[in-house]
C-alpha cells in the first residue's frame, strides 16, 4: 500500500492522542482499526527508513509498541 | 384525501391521560380531558358531520357543519372547537340539527360541480360523504349565478393538481401548509363567496413558495388538490404499511395500491417518526421503480471494456462464485471484500457481512457510512458507550434551546424540520453553526438567535470555544457531571477548555465567528434548561470529525444536557438504514451491536452460531481497500447498493483502483456509475419488492413491506444467500424475519426485536430486550450506558487542506431537498424539475474579482483534478467559501475532493477542499472523458447479448 | 407588464415605509397592518410588486402578505381612478332603486365594482351609506355627494368629475 497514505493516517491518529503524549493511544488505536497488512507495512516503513515523515508520537508509539502490533506475533 | 383506511377523529388527540366522564347520544363515555366534543364522539364510534375539521389540525371552525345540541347551552355549539367538560350532555342527531346542516351542504354543493363520476375521488370524497350523511337530495339554489365552476386547473407541480372548481375553502390546504408543514405556502385569496385558494400570490404552485410535501392534498377533503397518480390510475384498493426509502428520517407510509401497482404513498399517521408527514421524495419520487433504465436481467461480462451479456440468475452466480474461489485460491482470501448498502435492508446487510466474515473468511466488510457518519459511531461509543443518537426525534418538542451543527434539516431531513420548526414557532430558541446561511437561519417564522458562521475546517475550535465560556462563566452543571462521569477526566477536560488558547478572541481568530456571538451562543445553550444539539454530515466529514463528534457529547455531559427528553446528542443520519448497516456489524472491526472483534466471548458466541471460525483481526475500510486495490493485495469485490465511484472523494484514484480489480459485482437497480467498472451485476430490488426492516436515525426500526414481486424476480437477500451457497458457505433462510430472529439472538441490544414484537408495536427503538421490552426512546437515563461518562480532550488540530495562493477558497459540499444523494433514483423522477444539475454557490465579492457571473460556466480546481459547472453568484455563502451538492454525475464534484480523512474512522473530509474558480466556455478534460466513457458504457449495456439458458 | 425598474424602486419606497413602521411599533408581531396601511397611503395601492420585499422583511411569506392584502376590502393591489365613483348599497338607498343606479353607472364606465377604467379616469366603488339618505339614491364623485340620482343620470354625473390626467 502507498506508503504516503499509510503515514499520513497514522500521523492524523498522532495528533489527536499528542496532547496527553498518549503514544500507548496510539498504538491500541491502529492495533484496534488497521488491517493487518497496513500495521506490517508501516512497520516495515519504520525498520527500513527510521519512519521517515512520522511524527515523534508516531515514531515512539510503533517503537514501544511494536510487537503488540505486529500480526505475526 | 386522506388514506382509504384512515379513521378521522376530526380534531388531535389531547396530550393527556386523565379523563372525563360525559353523556353523548345517551350513551355514558369517558374521554380525554380537553378533547373536543367532536373527537370525542368519533373515538366513540359516532361521526359527526365535519368538512372544515381534520384530527391532523387545529380546529378551525368555519364550515358549520358540525353543530350539535349541548343540554344548557342556547343555540348549536360546533362541536370541533368545544371542549367537552364533566358531565356534559351532547346529542349529536336531531331534526333541527339535520336541517341546519342540510342547510350548510346545499350552499357547499350549489357550488360545486356534480361530475362525481368521473371525479377522481369519487368513493373518497368527504363532500359526497356528507352530503349523504346529512341526507342532501336536491339542491335549491341553481348553478346560474356567480360560481367558481369554470376555474382552471393548475397542473404545474409534476405530481399533483389542483382542481380549483371542486374547492370549498375549507382552508385545510392552508392550515396543513401551516401547521403540518411549516411552509406558509398557501392562502386564502380573498374574503367571503369570492374567496379560493391560492399558492404565492395567486401563482401556479411551481412558482410559489411550495416545496411539494403534499400534505395540502393529503388534508383536501375532495378532488381539488389531487395526485396526478389517482387521475392516472383510479382509486387505490388496499393498502400495505412500509418505510420510506430515501432519508433517516424514516418515515412510515401507507402504499395505496391497486393490484400490484402503487396508486400513491400517504404518510401513516400513526408512524412514529413522521405522524403522518412526509416531504417530496418520500411521498412522490418513487417513480423510479418503474422506470425503464432499471435492470432486471443478471450480467456478466470478462472485461468492463467488453459488452454485457444478459445470463440466469443461476449462471451469474455460479460465474461470480467460481471468480471470487479463483482469486482467493491464487491471492489467498483476504483479496475479497464486501460492501453492505445503507439502502438495503438490516437483514441484508446483515447477510452481506455474515458473507463476508463467514464465507469469505475474513473482515473486508465496509459501508456507505463510512463516508459520512462513522465519526459519529466512534464518538458517541468513546464518550458516552453507545454508537447512535441518544433521543427519539419527539424529544425535540421537550427542547427549550436547539443547536444545529454542520446540518441542513430543511434540504435533508424535511420532515423532522418541520416538527422542529414547529417547537421553533412555538418559543425554542436556535443557534445555527454553519458556514453557510441555511434557510433555518432565516426562514419564514423562524429566524435563528445566532448564527456561528465559522470557516470550514473550525468545528473543533468552536465547540471548545463554546466549552471555554461556558466552563470560565461557571455556566456548568458540575453536580450532573460529577456524579455521571469521571470527575478526574472531568478536571482534566474542564482545564483544558479553560485555557487561554480558546478564549473567544482567540477562537475568532481562528474560525472568524465573532467573539460575541459566540459568547452569546454558549450562554443561551448552557441556560437551557433543555439544550439539545442536532448535528449532520458537516460535523463528520472532516479530518477532525471524529474530535468534534465527541466535543459535543462533552459539552452536553458537561452542561447536564443529557439522559432526559429535550436535551441530547443527536445525528441527523443520512440514509434510510445507515443506522441500521452499522448496527448490524458492517464495519471491519465490530461484529452486531457495535462489538470489537478482539472481544473473545463475543466472537466465540457468532462462530458457535455460523460454525465457522471468524478472524480477531480488523479487515480493510473502503479507501483501504482501494489503496489495497492499487497495490495488488486486494481482487474482488461484492458491492450491494453503493455507487462509490461518484460518492467517494477523489474520483481519480477510485477509478484507478476499480480497474485493477478482477472482480467486481455490483448489485443495484441501475447500472450506477460503480456498474460501469463491474464485471457482474446482479439487479437490486427496490423496497417495494422485499420485507425487512429499515432502523432510523432515532434508532427506531421499523417493517418495510412487500408490495409487488421484485422485478428481476429475487430480493436482495435471496441473492446474498444464492451466492453464499455457491460459495461453499450454506444460508438457508426461509424469510427475512429468519435473519432477524438471528440478530436478535446474537446481539443483546436487539434480544427483544422480531418481526411479530414490530408488528405489534408498529416500531421498536433499540436497546429492546428484557430490560426494555417495548424498547428505549431516550439513552443514557440514569446513567451512561458505558458506566461513567468519558470526557476526553479534544485539541484543536487544523487540517492539512488550506487555502493557499493557487487554491484560495474553500469548497464545501451539500445537498437539497428534491435529489438524494448520488440521485440514482431521484433523478429518474420528476424531481429534477426542481435541481436539475449541480451548481457552485460564490459570493457576490469573489465572483466579481474572477469575473464570474451568476448562471455563468466556472471551472473548479483543486490539487486533485478539475471540474466545469454553473455558478450562482449568492450572499448565503462567505467570501473565501464556494459551495456545491453533488447529486449528478457530470458534474463531478468529487473530482475535486480529496482523499483527507477522519483521523480515527477514515472518512472523507468533503467539507473542506482548497479551490480555484475561474470562468471557462467548456466542459473540463476529466468531464470529456466521463462522457466517452460513459457513453461506452451505455453502448456495452445496449449491445447485450442474451445468452440465457 | 411589470416594469423591473419601478418595481424595484416601489419595492424599495415600501420598504422604507415598513422600517419607519416598525420603528414606531414595539412588537414586531402585528406589523403588518400597519404597514401595509402606510404604503396605501403613500402609493395608493398596494403593488403586487412590492408584497415579496415586505413578506421578507417581516419573515412572513409572500402568500400570507397577499392573503392579508385581498382579504381587506380597503387594500388595493391597483392604484385608483383619478376620480373614484362611490354608489351607495345601504338600506335606504337600496330601498329606492341604488342598485339600477349602480348597473347604470357599470354600463357606462364598463367596469364592475372595485374595476378602474382603462383611461385611468375612474374606478367605481361601492359604500355603505354616504350620510345623505334622505336624498337617496345617494352617489359620491370624487368626492362630491349627489343625491336623488337618476340611472339615467348617472353617466352624466360621471363626466361632469372626469378629473384631467
Ligand atoms: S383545496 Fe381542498 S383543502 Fe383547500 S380549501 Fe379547497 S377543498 Fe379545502
Ligand atoms: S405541497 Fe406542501 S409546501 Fe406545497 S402547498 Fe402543499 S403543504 Fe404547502
Ligand atoms: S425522504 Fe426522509 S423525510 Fe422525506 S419522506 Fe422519506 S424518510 Fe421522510
Ligand atoms: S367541522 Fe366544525 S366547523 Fe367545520
Ligand atoms: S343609505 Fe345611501 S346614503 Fe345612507
Amino acid at each position: 500500500m502507498e506508503v504516503r497514505r499509510l503515514v499520513k493516517m497514522a500521523n492524523d491518529i498522532g495528533a489527536f492522542f499528542e496532547r496527553g503524549g498518549d503514544a500507548g493511544g496510539v498504538a491500541n488505536h491502529i492495533r484496534m482499526f488497521w488491517d493487518p497488512r497496513m500495521r506490517r507495512e508501516i512497520l516495515v516503513h519504520l525498520d527500513e527508513t527510521g519512519g521517515d515523515g512520522l511524527t515523534p508520537i508516531v515514531r515512539e508509539a510503533l517503537q514501544q509498541h511494536g510487537h503488540e502490533l505486529d500480526p505475526g506475533s | 384525501m386522506q388514506s382509504i383506511t384512515d379513521r378521522d377523529l376530526g380534531t388531535p388527540r389531547p396530550k393527556t391521560t386523565r379523563t372525563v366522564t360525559v353523556e353523548i347520544d345517551h350513551r355514558t363515555v369517558e374521554v380525554p380531558e380537553g378533547s373536543t366534543v367532536m373527537h370525542a364522539a368519533a373515538a366513540n364510534g359516532i361521526a359527526v358531520p365535519k368538512l372544515c375539521a381534520t384530527d391532523s389540525l387545529e380546529p378551525f371552525g368555519s364550515c358549520r357543519l358540525c353543530l350539535v345540541e349541548i343540554e344548557g347551552r342556547r343555540g348549536y355549539p360546533a362541536s370541533c372547537t368545544t371542549p367537552v367538560e364533566a358531565g356534559m350532555k351532547v346529542r349529536t342527531q336531531s331534526e333541527r340539527l339535520a336541517d341546519l346542516r342540510r342547510g350548510v351542504m346545499e350552499l357547499y354543493i350549489s357550488d360545486h360541480p356534480l361530475d362525481c363520476l368521473t371525479c377522481p375521488a369519487n368513493g373518497h370524497c368527504e363532500l359526497q360523504d356528507m352530503a349523504g350523511a346529512v341526507g342532501l337530495r336536491d339542491v335549491r339554489y341553481g348553478y346560474e349565478g356567480v360560481h367558481h365552476l369554470d376555474a382552471e386547473t393548475d397542473a404545474s407541480n409534476p405530481y399533483f393538481a389542483f382542481d380549483p372548481s371542486k374547492c370549498i375553502v375549507c382552508s385545510r390546504c392552508v392550515r396543513a401548509c401551516e401547521e403540518t408543514q411549516g411552509t406558509f405556502a398557501l392562502t386564502v385569496d380573498g374574503r367571503g363567496f369570492a374567496s379560493t385558494i391560492a399558492a404565492g400570490m395567486n401563482e401556479p404552485f411551481m412558482d410559489s413558495e411550495c416545496v411539494s410535501c403534499g400534505a395540502c392534498v393529503q388534508a383536501c377533503p375532495t378532488s381539488t388538490l389531487m395526485e396526478k397518480s389517482v387521475y392516472a390510475h383510479g382509486q387505490p384498493d388496499r393498502t400495505v404499511t412500509t418505510t420510506c426509502a430515501y432519508c433517516g428520517v424514516g418515515c412510515s407510509f401507507k402504499a395505496e395500491v391497486k393490484g400490484t401497482q402503487v396508486v400513491r404513498m400517504v404518510p401513516n399517521k400513526d408512524g412514529q417518526a413522521n405522524h403522518g408527514h412526509s416531504c417530496v421524495k418520500g411521498r412522490f419520487a418513487y417513480g423510479y421503480a418503474s422506470h425503464p433504465d432499471r435492470i432486471t436481467q443478471p450480467l456478466v461480462r470478462a472485461s468492463i471494456d467488453d459488452p454485457w451479456k444478459e445470463v440466469s440468475w443461476d449462471d451469474a452466480i455460479a460465474h461470480a462464485a467460481s471468480e471470487f474461489k479463483r482469486i482467493r485460491d491464487r491471492y489467498g482470501r483476504n483479496a475479497l471484500g464486501g460492501i453492505t448498502s445503507s439502502r438495503c435492508t438490516n437483514e441484508e446487510a446483515y447477510l452481506v457481512q455474515k458473507l463476508v466474515r463467514a464465507g469469505f473468511g475474513n473482515n473486508n466488510v465496509d459501508t456507505c457510512a463510512r463516508v459520512c457518519h462513522s465519526p459519529t459511531g466512534y464518538g458517541l461509543k468513546t464518550t458516552l458507550g453507545t454508537s447512535a443518537g441518544t433521543q427519539a426525534f419527539d424529544s425535540v418538542e421537550e427542547a427549550d434551546v436547539v443547536m444545529i451543527i454542520g446540518a441542513n434539516p430543511t434540504d435533508g431531513h424535511p420532515v423532522f424540520a418541520s416538527q422542529m420548526k414547529r417547537r421553533l414557532r412555538a418559543g425554542a430558541r436556535l443557534i445555527i453553526v454553519d458556514p453557510r446561511v441555511i434557510d433555518l437561519v432565516r426562514t419564514p417564522h423562524v429566524q435563528a438567535d445566532h448564527h456561528l458562521q465559522l470557516r470550514p475546517g473550525t468545528n473543533v475550535a468552536v465547540i471548545n470555544g463554546l466549552a471555554h465560556v461556558i466552563v470560565t462563566e461557571g455556566l456548568t452543571d458540575d453536580a450532573f457531571a460529577n456524579e455521571r462521569c469521571d470527575p478526574d477526566e472531568y478536571a482534566e477536560w474542564k482545564a483544558f477548555v479553560s485555557h487561554e488558547k480558546y478564549s473567544p478572541r482567540n477562537v475568532e481568530r481562528m474560525t472568524g465567528v465573532r467573539a460575541e456571538t459566540l459568547r452569546r451562543a454558549a450562554r443561551l445553550y448552557a441556560k437551557g434548561p433543555n439544550s439539545a444539539i442536532y448535528y449532520g454530515l458537516g460535523v463528520t466529514e472532516h479530518s477532525q470529525g471524529s474530535t468534534m463528534v465527541i466535543g459535543m457529547a462533552n459539552l452536553a455531559m458537561a452542561t447536564g444536557n443529557i439522559g432526559r427528553e429535550g436535551v441530547g446528542v443527536s445525528p441527523l443520519r443520512g440514509q434510510n438504514n445507515v443506522q441500521g448497516s452499522c448496527d448490524m456489524g458492517s464495519f471491519p472491526h465490530e461484529l452486531s451491536g457495535y462489538r470489537h472483534l478482539s472481544d473473545g466471548e463475543t466472537r466465540r458466541l457468532f462462530q458457535q452460531d455460523w460454525g465457522v471460525e471468524i478472524d480477531p483481526e480488523p479487515g480493510l475500510r473502503i479507501p483501504n481497500m482501494f489503496d489495497a486495490a492499487l497495490d495488488g493485495s486486494f481482487k474482488g469485490m461484492y458491492i450491494q447498493g453503493e455507487d462509490f465511484v461518484q460518492s467517494d472523494p477523489n474520483t481519480q484514484h477510485i477509478e484507478a483502483a476499480m480497474r485493477a480489480m478482477e472482480c467486481v459485482i455490483v448489485q443495484d437497480l441501475f447500472l450506477n456509475e460503480t456498474a460501469k467498472f463491474a464485471h457482474v451485476f446482479f439487479p437490486g430490488a427496490t423496497f417495494l419488492e422485499k420485507d425487512g426492516t429499515f432502523t432510523n436515525a432515532e434508532r427506531r426500526i421499523q417493517r418495510v413491506r412487500k408490495i409487488m414481486p421484485p422485478a428481476a424476480g429475487m430480493a436482495d437477500w435471496e441473492v446474498t444467500q444464492a451466492f453464499s451457497n455457491a460459495m461453499g458457505y450454506p444460508m438457508r433462510y426461509a424469510h427475512p424475519s429468519e435473519i432477524m430472529d438471528e440478530i436478535a439472538r446474537l446481539t443483546p441490544t436487539f434480544r427483544g426485536v422480531s418481526f411479530e414484537t414490530i408488528d405489534r408495536l408498529g416500531s421498536v427503538q433499540w436497546p429492546c430486550n428484557d430490560a426494555m421490552p417495548e424498547g428505549t426512546p431516550t439513552m443514557h437515563v440514569g446513567g451512561f450506558v458505558r458506566g461513567k461518562g468519558k470526557f476526553v480532550v479534544t485539541e484543536y488540530v487544523e487540517t492539512d487542506e488550506r487555502s493557499s495562493r493557487r487554491f484560495p477558497l474553500l469548497l464545501t459540499t451539500g445537498r437539497v431537498l428534491a435529489q438524494y444523494n448520488v440521485g440514482a433514483q431521484t433523478r429518474r423522477t420528476p424531481n429534477r424539475e426542481w435541481h436539475d444539475e449541480d451548481i457552485l454557490e460564490i459570493h457576490p465579492h469573489d465572483a466579481e474579482q474572477r469575473g464570474i457571473a451568476d448562471g455563468g460556466l466556472v471551472s473548479l480546481a483543486s490539487r486533485v483534478g478539475d471540474t466545469v459547472l454553473k455558478a450562482r453568484v449568492t450572499e448565503r455563502i462567505q467570501p473565501g467559501v464556494v459551495y456545491t451538492t453533488f447529486h449528478h454525475p457530470l458534474c463531478g464534484t468529487n473530482v475535486v475532493t480529496t482523499e483527507n480523512s477522519d483521523w480515527a474512522t477514515n472518512c472523507p473530509e468533503y467539507k473542506v477542499t482548497a479551490v480555484e474558480v475561474a470562468p471557462v466556455t467548456r466542459l473540463s478534460e476529466w468531464q470529456e472523458q466521463y462522457r466517452d466513457f460513459t457513453r461506452k458504457q451505455e453502448d456495452l449495456l445496449r449491445e447485450r447479448a442474451s445468452v440465457r439458458t | 407588464m411589470p416594469d423591473p425598474d419601478t418595481d424595484a424602486t416601489r419595492s424599495a419606497l415600501a420598504l422604507k415605509l415598513a422600517d419607519a413602521t416598525l420603528e414606531t411599533l414595539r412588537d414586531p408581531r402585528g406589523a403588518l397592518l400597519p404597514i401595509l396601511h402606510a404604503i396605501q397611503e403613500e402609493m395608493g395601492c398596494i403593488p403586487e410588486s412590492v408584497i415579496p420585499a415586505v413578506a421578507e422583511r417581516l419573515n412572513l411569506t409572500r402568500a400570507e402578505v397577499y392573503g392579508v392584502v385581498t382579504f381587506y376590502a380597503d387594500f388595493r393591489t391597483e392604484p385608483l381612478g383619478r376620480s373614484v365613483v362611490h354608489v351607495c348599497l345601504a338600506e335606504s338607498c337600496q330601498a329606492l332603486g341604488s342598485a339600477a343606479v349602480a348597473d347604470a353607472a357599470k354600463a357606462h364606465l364598463g367596469v364592475d365594482f372595485e374595476g378602474t377604467t382603462a383611461d385611468g379616469a375612474f374606478t367605481l366603488r361601492k359604500v355603505y351609506c354616504l350620510g345623505n339618505c334622505a336624498l337617496s339614491p345617494s352617489v359620491m364623485i370624487g368626492g362630491d355627494v349627489h343625491g336623488r340620482v337618476s340611472p339615467g343620470a348617472v353617466g352624466e354625473l360621471i363626466e361632469a368629475g372626469r378629473a384631467g390626467p
